[in-house]
């Protein structure tokens, strides 16, 4: 038995190595970083707090300094018309587009490289006056996206100032890059190696050292937040996930017997109806009848409650337990349909079987029957259906974290989305699937406790 | 299936429920085809910024139409955008279920017929396998997407796709004629398609679908189509999973056996024989993942994410209660259409489930 | 199965006990923050929440009175003096005397250079701050008075004085107790700074600073500031106290700008607005700002709560403004946008998601702030006739579906995409309703909400027809420059491309002015060629909405974030 528990966990490990690798490439995909609004934010005031040659500087350092500027693989296939990304992430923000774009035309990154820096050292080199008679110039040559504008944009700008060297240079750049307009260079895939030198090896080992990392808000070590989080998380998935099952059980065990025909016809319905109401909806009524000084006031409508340090812990227990009644209620209430719809097919399949019948003329009472005889049997499918039925334990409580204001697990991913906070992220997904392969673990250890069958079959 | 059909209308002889159930669902398609036609008073998204927050039944004198169920923040009426939103749900979720099933099925059942065992590739065709899907990322996906983006001219598209056209014409060709000599490449080795499915399946379902939708939808922007395709990418492993559980079990069945001493192929196998066995649990999901849609719809709007504001929702008209929190019919009239609808497909899967277990 | 029985139905009895509230202590404010405040390090923190906290702990050398909204010394003695020579300015500060630490000692100039070191210095976790005081260049320390020094300032704005003492100081003895960086001289961080990554004492300094000590430890983040943080409960609360014996309370010039008041201040991290709300009917939070204007409009109706709870509507001076990309050639006549902008319906916007609480506005100066708003201007309205005719005017033709023009050779229709940041509901109402009266005039638009960081990014590659956005103002310093200035028009703050020989002379012209008056006309004229242009349109200024508890007097309530001051909250006998 324990062997074959530890192979499964064993093989588990790819699967949990590929799922972080998958999420971690995923999101990355997403844009911006999490300083990029903060220290990029312009424009936002009367007047301008430093100015964007700064802030572009300021930001690649933030970058360089928090190792987002490496490359994301150990490898990556591109168009050989595309910038390199270390050379991508020096341009600024507003520019890469177009520049990008130029790469892609002509198929020769490296001329529009030069050709972008060249501009750079122009607007340095010039005066004030003469950059002012050149805006519209300049305008072009960035904006354009047909070479023969940008020729006579720059063929302009060198008939202001014969001096001026950049000038002659970006002129005589523009007509090389003219010729090269339209060539279907991009078409052919190019293959950088980047070593170790990358985000992601990085990232794999100091997972492979157990460290997860620390948070891109904070710098607090992940394990730490995500042990924090989980904590209340925890408590209200697990408290609602045993009073669930209690009261599916106990209704599916009612409505299995024949005797109780009459209740099932409205209880099956009214559960319907319940498993119709989104949760938030569920939630936010729950708040309003019994959390608000209009209707009832049973509960507190927000948080965990005040601490104050040096307490029990069966003291901080009954503290918070009140806080966290609503939260737990909803939850269950709003998953209640579904476990008793299954509990109940489960238990009427194996109801149908013979040895109820045998049961029957034995002479037991039709409760003893499912309780002892029926529900045994029925506990397999019923385990299936806990194990699974976790991550949809997880999506519920993000919704009910943010309405009860409750700092768990759910909360932590949705903000932690927004500011790309990555290593959170990544370490959350990582946990739940973890949580998960446990629960399978578990369940597997319950059906050979449940049927004896199973457990001689995985002992030889 | 002419038992099933036999079957389904016995059930809508004795069971009221079902017939209640069924006749719901029939009218609500038929209104739901024929809403652009009818004669409402407002149009979708017509703002009435005169009656902002009016709740319903009240008595306008001198108003040329009446909000009979009230307005929304935006003056919009309640009772177009609920008939209306049970269009756009409707028109979302039907295909996406019809996508993801079809998804689910075809990995499930394959999964399940060829286990680990039956599917034979030659070993050149493996090898050849992982260049054949590089080119179909790059020249089919990665380019397009690029000339899409930096506006390139779009003929771009079509010789990327031309070349790829080529590439697989060329390497098939190859392994058809690959030389007789080489008796290695043309061995068949035993391809693990069971594995695969299996452990595609369980790292997308153990991700929760939440972290999943809110990863993709954080940076595409809002919008119909790329909102169908998460929720099919997401919900596809229940039916593969149950298809696949169907068809080990079918797999085992004499006729599947008799079937093939009669000399049918696989795939007729497969089509004729054992998927029309599938379809009943299959249809039972079905039911309920289309219920489970139309809630999921309203949740993600609540959380921001999912639809363009010009797309007329339920979710949308239900979260304006959030700004004002005695609104009542905002929440009322929607949330009881999407619960009712919620009641009917539950209600009717409920008793097919009841039927396939009786046949 | 009995026992779990008893267990499952004991645990709900459990939940049932509960039918009282905790007490509290009368002389502590409650205040809801919108989000966990993640870190209150005084230089990287990066949230309106953060900065309400901080601001309770550290100070900086000037400060805002939010009671009449000017600018007052706080840990300087007075305004600073400010001596132009050469291209370098020179503004110097004296701090005031009793100003000292949580330990006694007394806040020098050492400080004051350690805190600029802090923020230049590479390595660190101070990239945020570091481009706004990029401009200082070194600081000069009086050898005789240990509270005296000088910033040596590149160039020089209007805003230079406002920047020099926007800044938190931090504590030496605090922050770097070995004294790793008394080595090194605030004009080394000035330029090229790659030489100095290499040296140990600073990666040290660095290794340490980085660290989620310098965040989250209160026993690190402690100020001048009459509060310290006594306990912080991830996601839940934070708790300030009082410190025992203030400097702050004895000071002799009292300006009214220092105060800490309240015994216990206590800041609820509460996500959701409706949960927020109902905490408030509560009487579970002291202060709740942001209110929705249909929520409020509720709360001026209920007696029992306006029994308890005060409302007040400031006048903010945050507003919304549509910007038009000049540079595409569909928008390049100022007609079209001129047409564009009388097809705006601002009371609607107002109406809809403001109710009565916004102001319309002319341009970007307050509509409150009389000598510079110019009232001779009125608001664009909606008026469709006004758009047609201009359209018409500007060569557009109207057909069937919609105005076209002959544009470099091709037919194109009119259509815009207007683009806001996603999330923003404000701005979604506007653009279903901009939409709409667009529709009647035959332009279709499509309206397009964007993520945060792509909105920016199109912005400023001027990828964008129209947007919504908003800008966050103060009454002290007006200078456009960045925003309106053409050479900012290629990679500055000037996204929608605005800008004429005149406004350029205006704008400089205003930097240089001395006399109100002359300021005032300028930016008067300003505004008029804002409202021609039609490429920047203002929209209207908001009203914040804010209940407060009886209980507090002395609010401060003001239009500049956080619209009140509660470390000057007292209890009313």
């Amino acid at each position: 038995m324990l062997h074959y528990l530890l192979k499964r966990l064993f093989l588990a490990v790819p699967m949990l190595w590929l799922l972080a690798t998958l999420v971690f490439l995923l999101s990355r995909l997403l844009p911006g970083s999490y300083a990029s609004e903060s220290i990029l934010q312009e424009g936002n005031g009367y007047y301008a707090k430093g100015s964007t040659t700064d802030r572009t500087l300021a930001y690649q350092q933030y970058l360089i300094r928090t190792g987002q500027n490496l490359p994301l693989f150990y490898f990556s296939i591109t168009s050989s018309a595309s910038l390199p990304d270390s050379i991508f992430q020096i341009i600024p923000e507003g520019a890469q587009n177009t520049i990008q774009q130029l790469a892609w035309r002509t198929g020769n990154w490296k001329e529009v490289y030069t050709f972008w820096r060249k501009l750079q050292e122009l607007k340095q080199q010039a005066s004030p006056t003469q950059l002012q008679a050149f805006a519209p110039y300049l305008r072009t040559i960035t904006a354009t996206s047909d070479a023969q504008q940008r020729v006579q944009a720059a063929r302009a700008i060198t008939k202001y100032d014969a001096t001026l060297q950049p000038a002659q240079e970006l002129y005589k750049l523009a007509l090389k890059l003219q010729k090269q307009q339209g060539s279907l260079n991009f078409m052919i895939p190019s293959f950088r190696w980047h070593g170790t030198a990358n985000q992601y090896h990085r990232w794999l080992a100091s997972l492979l050292r157990g460290n997860f990392g620390t948070s891109y808000r904070d710098n607090r070590n992940v394990t730490e937040v995500i042990m924090e989080a989980s904590a209340n998380t925890f408590w209200i998935i697990f408290t609602s996930m045993l009073l669930t099952t209690l009261a599916a059980l106990e209704i599916s065990i009612k409505l299995v017997q024949p005797k109780y025909n009459q209740w099932r016809k409205a209880v099956m319905p009214v559960l319907f109806l319940i498993d119709s109401i989104p949760l938030f909806v569920l939630a936010l009524l729950f708040l309003v009848l019994f959390a608000s000084p209009a209707f009832l006031q049973l509960f507190p409508v927000y948080g965990l409650g005040y601490s104050h340090g040096g307490q029990s812990w069966l003291e901080q227990t009954s503290r918070t337990l009140p806080y966290l009644a609503l939260p737990i209620l909803c939850l269950s209430l709003a998953h209640l349909p579904y476990l008793a719809n299954q509990f109940y097919n489960a238990l009427s399949e194996a109801k149908a079987m013979d040895y109820t019948r045998t049961a029957q003329a034995k002479g037991l009472p039709p409760e003893v029957i499912i309780r002892r005889h029926v529900l045994r049997n029925a506990l397999l499918p019923i385990i299936t259906l806990l194990s699974d039925f976790l991550p949809g334990l997880i999506a519920g409580s993000v919704v009910i974290e943010t309405i009860f204001a409750i700092p768990g697990t759910g909360r932590l991913l949705i903000t932690s989305v927004q500011a790309r906070d990555y290593p959170i992220l990544v370490a959350i997904v990582l946990a739940v699937a973890l949580a998960k392969v446990v629960s399978h673990v578990v369940a597997d250890v319950c059906y050979a406790y449940a049927d004896p069958r199973i457990r001689y079959k995985t002992a030889s | 299936m002419k038992r099933l059909l036999r079957d389904v209308q016995q059930l809508w002889q004795d069971k009221l429920a079902f017939r209640l159930a069924a006749v719901y669902l029939v009218l609500l398609v038929v209104l739901v085809l024929v809403l652009p036609w009818l004669p409402l008073p407002f149009a979708p998204n017509y703002l009435d910024l005169n009656h902002l927050f009016q709740p319903p039944f009240s008595d306008v004198t001198g108003a040329v139409n009446i909000h009979w169920f009230g307005t929304d923040a935006l003056g919009r009426d309640v009772m177009t955008e609920t008939l209306y939103g049970a269009r756009t749900g409707l028109f979302i979720s039907i295909p996406v279920v019809i996508t993801s099933t079809f998804i689910g099925l075809v990995l499930g059942a394959s999964a399940g017929f060829f286990g680990d065992n039956r599917l034979k590739i030659s070993k050149a065709a493996l090898l050849l396998l992982p260049l054949l899907l590089f080119l179909l990322f790059y020249l089919g996906l990665y380019l397009p997407l690029q000339i899409q983006q930096y506006r390139l001219p779009s003929t771009g598209i079509w010789l990327s796709w031309g070349i790829l056209v080529l590439c697989t014409a060329v390497l098939w060709l190859l392994l058809r004629l690959a030389p007789q000599k080489a008796f290695w490449f043309r061995s068949e080795i035993k391809f693990p398609l069971d594995m695969l499915i299996i452990r595609a399946i369980e790292v997308v379902s153990s991700v929760p679908w939440l972290i999943l939708v809110l990863l993709l939808a954080s940076f595409m922007p809002p919008s119909v189509v790329l909102l169908s395709l998460i929720l099919t990418l997401t919900n596809w492993t229940h039916t593969a999973r149950l298809a696949r559980a169907e068809m080990l079990r079918i797999r085992e069945m004499p006729y599947i056996e008799a079937g093939r001493t009669l000399g049918f192929t696989d795939v007729q196998l497969v089509f004729r024989q054992a998927l029309p066995n599938m379809l009943g649990p299959v249809m039972v999901v079905v039911g309920f993942s289309l219920a489970g849609l139309l809630t999921l719809e309203s949740t993600l709007s609540f959380l921001g994410i999912g639809l363009p504001p010009t797309v007329v929702s339920w979710g949308r008209t239900i979260t304006g209660i959030r700004s004002n929190t005695s609104a009542w019919w905002l929440v009322a009239f929607p949330g009881g259409f999407l619960a009712l609808t919620v009641l009917a497909l539950q209600t009717f899967s409920y008793y097919m489930r009841f039927l396939l277990k009786k046949g | 199965m009995r026992k779990l029985h008893v267990l499952g139905y004991s645990l709900l009895l459990l939940f049932l006990c509960f039918c009282s509230q905790p007490d509290r202590v009368p002389d502590e404010v409650r205040v809801r923050l919108a989000g966990e405040p993640e870190t209150l390090n005084p230089v990287s923190y990066n949230t309106a929440g953060s900065l309400q906290v901080i601001n309770l702990l550290f100070q900086s050398l000037m400060t805002v009175d939010l009671a009449d909204d000017q600018i007052k010394p706080a840990l300087a003695m007075a305004q600073p003096d400010i001596v132009q020579r050469d291209s370098l300015t020179y503004i110097s500060y004296l701090l005031r005397q009793e100003a000292e630490w949580t330990n006694g000692s007394p806040v020098t100039a050492a400080d004051v250079a350690f805190t600029l070191k802090v923020l230049k210095a590479p390595l660190l976790n101070n990239e945020q701050m570091k481009p706004q005081v990029a401009f200082i260049r070194d600081i000069l320390i009086d050898k005789a008075d240990y509270k005296k020094f000088t910033f040596v300032c590149e160039g020089y704005t209007p805003e230079m004085e406002l920047l020099t003492g926007d800044f938190f100081i931090l504590p030496a003895y605090l922050f770097d107790p070995e004294g790793k960086l008394e080595a090194f001289k605030v004009s080394d961080f000035a330029g090229d700074v790659s030489a100095l990554e290499s040296n140990k004492d600073l990666q040290n300094f660095a290794a340490r600073y980085n660290s989620a000590d310098y965040a989250r430890n209160k026993n690190l983040l402690q100020g001048s500031g009459g509060y310290i943080l006594s306990e912080w409960v991830p996601g839940q609360y934070l708790t300030l106290k009082r410190k025992d014996d203030w400097w702050g309370n004895h000071v002799d010039d009292n300006t009214q700008a220092l105060t800490a008041n309240p015994q216990q201040i206590s800041f609820q991290i509460i996500p959701d607005n409706t949960t927020a709300l109902l905490a408030l009917r509560n009487r579970q939070l002291d202060v709740l700002e942001n209110i929705q204007a249909a929520e409020f409009n509720q709360l001026k109706s209920d007696k029992s709560f306006t029994e308890n709870y005060a409302l007040y509507t400031p006048d903010s001076y945050q507003f919304a403004y549509i910007g038009l990309n000049s540079r595409l050639p569909k928008l390049s006549d100022k007609r079209t946008r001129q047409a564009i902008a009388n097809l705006l319906d601002i009371s609607s916007f107002i109406k809809v998601s403001q109710q009565s609480y916004a102001t319309p506005t002319v341009g970007p100066v307050p509509p409150a702030i009389k000598p510079y708003y110019n009232n001779k201007l009125k608001p664009y309205t909606y008026n469709l006739q006004k758009a047609t005719a201009l359209l018409q005017a500007a060569g557009w033709q109207q057909k069937t579906d919609g105005w076209f023009k002959n544009i470099n050779g091709k037919e194109q229709q009119l259509t815009l995409e207007l683009s806001y940041r996603a999330g923003n509901t404000v701005f979604e109402s506007a653009a279903l309703i901009f939409q709409q009266g667009a529709a009647k005039a035959g332009i279709p638009v499509t309206v397009q909400a964007q993520e945060g960081s792509l909105f920016s990014q199109k912005a400023k590659a001027h990828e964008f027809d129209m947007f919504f956005r908003s800008l966050s103002g103060n009454p002290f310093v007006f200078n456009f420059k960045p925003l309106f200035y053409t050479s900012y028009a290629n990679d500055g703050p000037n996204y929608t491309g605005f800008g004429t020989q005149e406004s350029d002379n205006i704008l400089d012209a205003y930097n240089e002015a001395e006399e109100e008056s002359d300021k005032a006309r300028l930016l008067k004229r300003l505004q008029e060629i804002l409202h021609e242009e039609a490429t920047f349109i203002a929209l209207y200024y908001q009203k914040d909405r804010l209940a407060v508890h009886r209980r507090f007097g002395n609010l401060k309530i003001s239009g500049l974030e956080p619209n009140y001051d509660v470390s000057s909250f007292t209890l009313k006998e």
